[in-house]
């Protein structure tokens, strides 16, 4: 039965006939992870919905914030940190432009695609937002537009105006994403450090532009794909600034996080300390944190997925753009597996497509995205109508959304594993040689090397990946069942109604389980 | 960067999408995609890069793509990997039948065009016989830029068209890096001189109305 099993799940896994892949997950993690799923979903039917409605940002854990509270009360840790990072991008960008063009001899692609993009998924399940306190497009458009280090810049230095409201949503950032990950994968930006560099100043652009003609920090509140993305994300962090006493925030007349003060920037996605419930827009800056004449800010240890199981309310904007980030986290997954290159070609022939085959990839990438959102309106529809619910459509759907933010997370970080683990031991050849001059590309023996040495063992990489889809998968239907309790679906006794979203949630997990299975292309 | 892909005419029509059942948001995407798509002059990479950087033997790097259109596999091979102008360079095409692995053995026109956004020029570089199971086409190029080197085949009665970009010379550094301070300059400067006036104004009103209800 097992080895059957086995045989069957390896029948699954499309093995290329050559080239260099990476492995895929091992059957046996397969069957374990399948295993677990099932266990949870009789688990899940059985128990009784929580009823507990607390925002998870009480400070009931210890405060973990004392060990690190300088570094959100004084501006000069995190300004050195600033520096140094914005130091670094410039360096990016320098290599992007005059260095090598060969990818895995380059700073720009090794440290911005491989590392960077690949670490910063990862390091929001730790540290929460914190890479946005130290973003280097903010820091540089910060510098060049206050023309302070970190005090707040005078009023002539922006326009100061409101945002349209057209614009007043994250739908720019949702097109954004759309757009970079087009670039990413379809232009092929990963693998050319001239156009790394030309995609930094561009976003050293947006956020100057931005900071200079609007209001506070808009670029970071609605264009920006990253911090929306890491604020997405961060919803699931076990840490949060959050107030340390709740009661002092409730006394505040002053609202010093919100306004700033006389040295300190307001808060720059126009956040009210005393009434945060979601970490979607805080951005770490600190600005809080420094202002706050009572120091009631602080770093604070929370459950993990609290926030996002009992606390988060995405508007129809964030839901849409939550719901992105699966579609294209997933579909990441299937541009890096051997047999994409097939499909868009086959595609390409039966369109008559043009050489470089970006309408191929176009429709690829746009059908990618149209199913799991097409499965899931079609979830919360069924759900709905098995519920005799009378609520409006677009409520529920922003409501029930919220479930797949483990899954997108989850797997964009095992997959980001596998970049971070498997592609990065390049990396202190290109610190040492950031333009790779008189750099040759990689040789046939070096690329057999970095294959067979990965930095961490294969068998703990796939340990991890298969926890990781396990823990997305039980919070996923916790939070489902969660939410459904919440909208009063289960009010007519009818547990039906879990099975629409148990039934997507599933979906969505064994599809990227099998792309997990898959071998992946190696990038470089 | 570049690659290259192969594009096959075989005289089909353009699929055309139905996209009247397709919700708004969804259409966004894919308009938004397909307008990117129109717009961008870059190269495809379909999740990697499509080329690879050969260097499995002692000759420089050259760049070579392998892929596979209608019934041929399709290798692709531009030496030297990032060329110079003024400097000799070839182009390599090999191709055989996916069914039989049989070389083609015809006529190979190879075309170059400027990869530029306002150019449609197309010259043709020279037509090539098959030499040693290779068809080899040698080039020079006097201006550094974005180029398309095109081969030509037919068989079966349809017409193969094989793009494969090249770079010639480095991309130019200075003009990006000097585009964008000059452009923050202006933009910060213009948005002070317009905030001071504002702040201006404001004052004066303010002052005005100060003056007033005394």
């Amino acid at each position: 039965m097992y080895e059957s099993l086995i045989n069957f799940i390896r029948s699954l896994v499309y093995v290329p006939d050559e080239g260099m892949v990476h492995a895929g997950l091992p059957p046996g993690w397969v069957l374990l992870v399948i295993a677990v799923m099932l266990m949870m979903i009789i688990v899940n039917r059985a128990a009784y919905a929580t009823t507990r409605t607390d925002t998870g940002s009480k400070s009931y854990m210890p405060i973990a914030g004392e060990y690190i509270k300088p570094l959100v009360t004084t501006p000069w840790l995190l300004l050195s940190i600033r520096i140094i990072v914005a130091s670094i991008f410039l360096l990016v960008i320098y290599a992007g432009l005059f260095g090598t063009p060969i990818p895995e001899r380059n700073l720009a692609t090794v440290l911005t695609w491989t590392i960077w993009w690949s670490g910063v998924v990862i390091s929001v399940f730790f540290v929460g937002s914190a890479w946005c306190a130290i973003c280097p497009w903010d820091a540089i458009a910060s510098w060049l537009v206050r023309r302070k280090l970190w005090q707040r810049g005078s009023e002539a230095s922006s326009l100061n105006l409101r945002v349209p409201k057209m614009f007043r949503s994250i739908w720019p950032a949702l097109l954004m994403f759309i757009g970079l990950t087009w670039l990413e994968l379809g232009v092929g930006v990963t693998v050319s450090p001239y156009a790394t560099a030309l995609m930094a100043l561009l976003m050293v652009v947006l956020a100057t532009v931005s900071l200079a003609v609007y209001e506070r920090k808009a670029f970071c509140r609605y264009f920006c794909a990253v911090g929306r993305t890491i604020g997405a994300y961060s919803s699931m962090s076990p840490v949060a600034l959050r107030p340390v006493d709740q009661n002092i925030c409730a006394d505040c007349k002053t609202l010093e996080c919100y306004h700033g003060n006389d040295s300190i920037e307001p808060c720059p996605t126009h956040l009210v300390m005393g009434r945060i419930t979601q970490n979607t827009y805080c951005t770490s800056c600190g600005a809080c944190s420094q202002s706050c004449p009572q120091q009631n800010v602080s770093w604070q240890l929370r459950g993990v997925g609290d926030e996002v199981t009992y606390a988060s309310r995405p508007h129809w904007d964030e839901a849409w753009f939550i719901l992105g980030l699966v579609a294209l986290t997933t579909f990441h997954g299937f541009t890096m597996m051997p047999y994409w290159e097939g499909w868009m070609q086959q595609l390409a022939y039966t369109i008559g497509d043009s050489g470089k085959l970006l309408v191929s990839f176009s429709i690829g990438m746009f059908v990618s995205m149209l199913i799991p959102i097409s499965l899931f309106s079609l979830s919360t529809y069924i759900t709905k109508r098995i519920a005799f619910d009378r609520e409006h459509f677009q409520r529920v759907f922003s409501s029930l959304v919220i479930c797949t933010i483990p899954l997108a997370f989850s797997y964009h970080i095992a997959h980001n594993l596998t970049h971070l683990f498997r592609e990065s031991q390049g990396f202190w050849s290109v610190v040492a040689n950031p333009l790779g001059i008189n750099a040759l590309p990689l040789s046939m023996q070096e690329l057999h090397m970095r294959h067979m040495n990965p930095l961490v063992a294969d068998d703990i990489v796939f340990a991890l990946q298969g926890m990781l889809l396990m823990f997305g998968f039980w919070l996923a239907i916790r939070i489902a069942k969660q939410r459904i309790v919440q909208l009063g679906l289960l009010a007519t006794g009818n547990k039906m109604a879990l099975l629409p979203m148990t039934v997507f949630i599933s979906v969505i997990t064994l599809l990227n389980l099998w792309l997990l299975m898959q071998p992946m292309i190696m990038r470089m | 960067m570049a690659l290259a892909l192969g594009k096959l005419t075989s005289g089909k029509k353009d699929n055309d999408l139905n996209t009247s059942s397709i919700i708004k948001v969804s259409l966004i995407i894919f308009l938004g995609s397909i307008l990117l798509a129109q717009s961008v002059q870059a190269h495809h990479v379909l999740g990697r890069p499509s080329y690879s950087l050969s260097a499995d033997s002692n000759t420089p790097p050259s760049m070579q793509v392998e892929t596979q259109i209608g019934e041929y596999y399709v290798t692709y091979m531009a030496y030297p990997a990032f060329p110079k102008p003024k400097e000799a360079g070839r182009v390599n095409l090999y191709a055989s039948r996916i069914d039989n692995g049989n070389t083609f053995d015809g006529e190979v026109t190879f075309k170059v065009k400027d990869d530029s956004w306002f150019s449609d020029k197309v010259e043709t570089l020279g037509v090539q016989q098959l030499d040693d199971g290779v068809y080899r086409q040698g080039f020079i190029f006097s201006e550094a830029g974005k180029y398309i080197i095109s081969a030509e085949f037919e068989s079966g009665g349809e017409p193969y068209i094989i793009d494969f970009p090249l770079q010639i010379g480095d991309p130019a550094p200075v003009g990006p890096l000097g585009f964008t301070v000059a452009f923050l300059l202006l933009v910060i400067v213009a948005v002070n001189i317009i905030q001071r006036k504002r702040l201006q104004r404001l004052k004066a009103q303010q002052h005005h109305t100060d003056v007033t209800s005394i």
